[in-house]
């Protein structure tokens, strides 16, 4: 008698920890069950996504009612809560559900886990990116650049930043460029980028996120850069027997981006910026004038112009500590 | 007899109770993990959305700009014209009407190296020659197919919201173009004066949507159009003469901005 009333014993034991799962859960459910989140008069369009972004939008659809297609089906569901169920957390773009309304029964995972205005999805404040890119000039019809590159920002914020970055150049003349030889037997004065590096502040003034296809969510952001640093040119000889000068000239950067967030470690980021110096090109009397067969002596009368360097970019920011905490809690 | 099977069944019962209860405690968290089946599963990414595109009509009017061109910055007033079948999809036709040609840093800085008359150089041009053969577009139109993945919103400084979505787009392009001087080549046989007309190529590019309110907002568009040209109207393959030959594929980047307005003036919300 004693194995199967050992038996017995086990099997209710293992019954009653699974039902006692069960009602914790359905205590968890709050009773808000059934109250959707576009209850909310001021709600913006009512995202699905637990992690959607930003804070009421005036622009938002006027979900009034509340909807019945908005929640799963359930005759034993709790009405929904009215605004003096819905508390502000932290500062008014934050607001949760408060679990007032006793529950009855649920069969699904708790409404209360689905905020009207959600968190943001990626937070970057005191973690350090690592961005390793590659980027093409795009504003030079006879000389193009390729750059491959890296940037290590440190966050102070969520929305500001400081990093440093260098990247490496290398050159292709384009096609025009020998057309100017062929059509008007003009050989262009040009300089190719070698290398550079800079300082550079970054500020992320606009949070988003969209839809794909309504079937997903995708959160990103547009940031801004400006810095200062230095870049290394040199110069293309018109006469290959001639030999080059290199230049060594400040130069500051200023840009645009955006930062498409794929996991909570991961982004991918869309950079255009405008490196703009003053730098010093091949003098036009050099190849006339033997005095300036000498790069020396050719730098030292080298003609100065300024320069926009508008260059496209594509990274991908790794970003450590990998995980980050949310300081409230909802 | 009823012994001896009672006590059989209990000895069997009770060896099956011990793998069924590990069985059990197995097979608990799983059922507990599909009572934790989310509500919002095979739900639609966003309820009650604005539908800004699905089934409606947009016009609208702006400038636009070439953008990296040879020898003239082309200066174009915009106009465009969509209808979206869908929220994803819609067709629309775009034309761009040349106000000014501006002549580009390097074509001054190359006709300022040029000679005033011709010298015993063929391919050196004078100055006039050389400019006279450079080719200026006149009108630049498209009809394209555009396909929407990203739509959404945005906050500025936490402030300012509103909707957007960005867009891929591609079909026939259209470049009309002429030279700065039909008839200043004055006979060279290395510049081609006869590049005037349409060009037909294709028409890819991105753009975007961002909304005011439900019926107005600011269109953004950078296309490539992709045509045999010869920007600067003369010999390219190395002949000695300028004609029809040298016309070569080549991209013509133009940017537009555009405000539109959207027809029916609501959008109708989803469920």
């Amino acid at each position: 008698m004693k194995r199967p009333a050992i038996c017995f014993c086990l099997c209710l034991s293992v019954f009653l920890g699974w039902a006692g799962t069960g009602n914790a859960k359905a205590a968890k459910n709050g009773g808000s069950t059934g109250a959707a989140p576009a209850a909310d008069p001021n709600a913006p369009d009512t995202a699905a996504d637990p992690n959607a972004a930003p804070a009421a939008d005036p622009n938002a659809a006027p979900a009034a009612a509340p909807d019945p297609n908005a929640a799963p089906a359930d005759s034993n569901a709790a009405p929904a809560p009215d605004d003096s169920t819905v508390t502000p957390e932290g500062d008014d773009t934050s607001l949760t559900l408060t679990p007032e309304v006793k529950p009855k029964t649920a069969a699904t995972l708790s409404w209360q886990d689905i905020v009207v205005v959600p968190r943001k999805a990626f937070l970057k404040g005191g973690r350090v990116e690592f961005l390793p890119f590659t980027g093409v000039s795009i504003n030079d019809n006879l000389i193009r650049h390729y750059a491959f590159g890296g940037a290590i920002n440190y966050y102070l914020s969520d929305a500001l930043s400081v990093g440093v970055e260098g990247q490496y150049y290398v050159k292709e003349l384009t096609a025009s460029e020998e057309n100017v030889g062929l059509q008007y037997n003009r050989i262009p004065t040009l300089n190719r980028y070698k290398y550079s590096g800079a300082l550079i502040f970054g500020y992320a003034p606009v949070y988003g996120k969209f839809a794909w296809f309504n079937k997903q969510i995708v959160h990103w952001e547009i940031f801004a850069n400006a810095g200062a640093g230095v870049i290394a040119t040199e110069t293309v000889p018109r006469d290959a027997g001639l030999s080059p000068f290199d230049n060594n000239r400040i130069m500051v950067p200023v840009g645009i981006g955006s930062r498409f967030f794929l996991f909570n470690w991961l982004t991918v980021n869309f950079m255009l910026r405008d490196y703009l110096f003053t730098d010093l090109f091949e003098p036009t009397a050099r190849g006339t004038n033997p005095a300036l067969a000498d790069p020396t002596a050719a730098k030292n009368a080298a003609d100065s112009a300024f320069v926009n360097n508008l260059m496209l970019y594509v990274g991908v920011g790794v970003y450590l500590p990998t995980k980050f905490s949310y300081r409230t809690p909802r | 007899m009823t012994n001896i099977t009672h006590g059989r069944f209990a000895l069997v019962a009770s060896r099956l109770v011990g793998p069924l209860a590990l069985l059990a405690v197995a097979l608990a968290p799983t059922a507990a993990h599909a009572q934790r089946k989310s509500p919002l599963e095979d739900a639609p990414a966003i309820r009650k959305r604005l539908e800004l595109r699905e089934t409606r009509f947009e016009g609208g009017v702006g400038f636009g700009s070439t953008i990296n061109q040879d020898f003239y910055h082309t200066f174009m007033l915009d106009v465009r014209l969509a209808f979206h079948i869908t929220d994803w999809l819609s067709i629309a036709g775009v034309g761009g009407f040349a106000v000014d040609n501006m002549a580009t840093g390097f074509q001054q800085n190359l006709v300022a190296t040029l000679p005033a008359m011709q010298g015993p150089i063929t391919r050196e041009p004078p100055k006039g020659l050389a400019t006279a053969s450079m080719s200026k577009i006149d009108m630049a139109d498209a009809l394209q197919a555009e396909f929407t993945p990203f739509t959404g919103k945005y906050s500025m400084f936490g402030k300012i919201f509103a909707h957007y979505d960005f867009y891929v787009f591609g079909g026939p392009g259209f470049l009309k173009v002429e030279p700065t001087n039909a008839n200043g080549c004055g006979g060279n046989p290395t510049a081609y004066c006869g590049d005037t007309g349409w060009k037909v190529g294709g028409n890819v590019g991105l753009g975007l949507h961002t909304f005011f309110n439900q019926w107005i907002g600011l269109n953004v568009e950078l296309r490539d159009i992709i045509a045999r040209i010869n920007p600067s109207g003369r010999d390219v393959n190395g002949d000695g003469i300028a004609n029809k030959d040298d016309l070569g594929w080549g991209s013509t980047y133009i940017a537009t901005a555009n405000i539109v307005i959207f027809l029916p003036s609501t959008a109708a919300i989803s469920q």
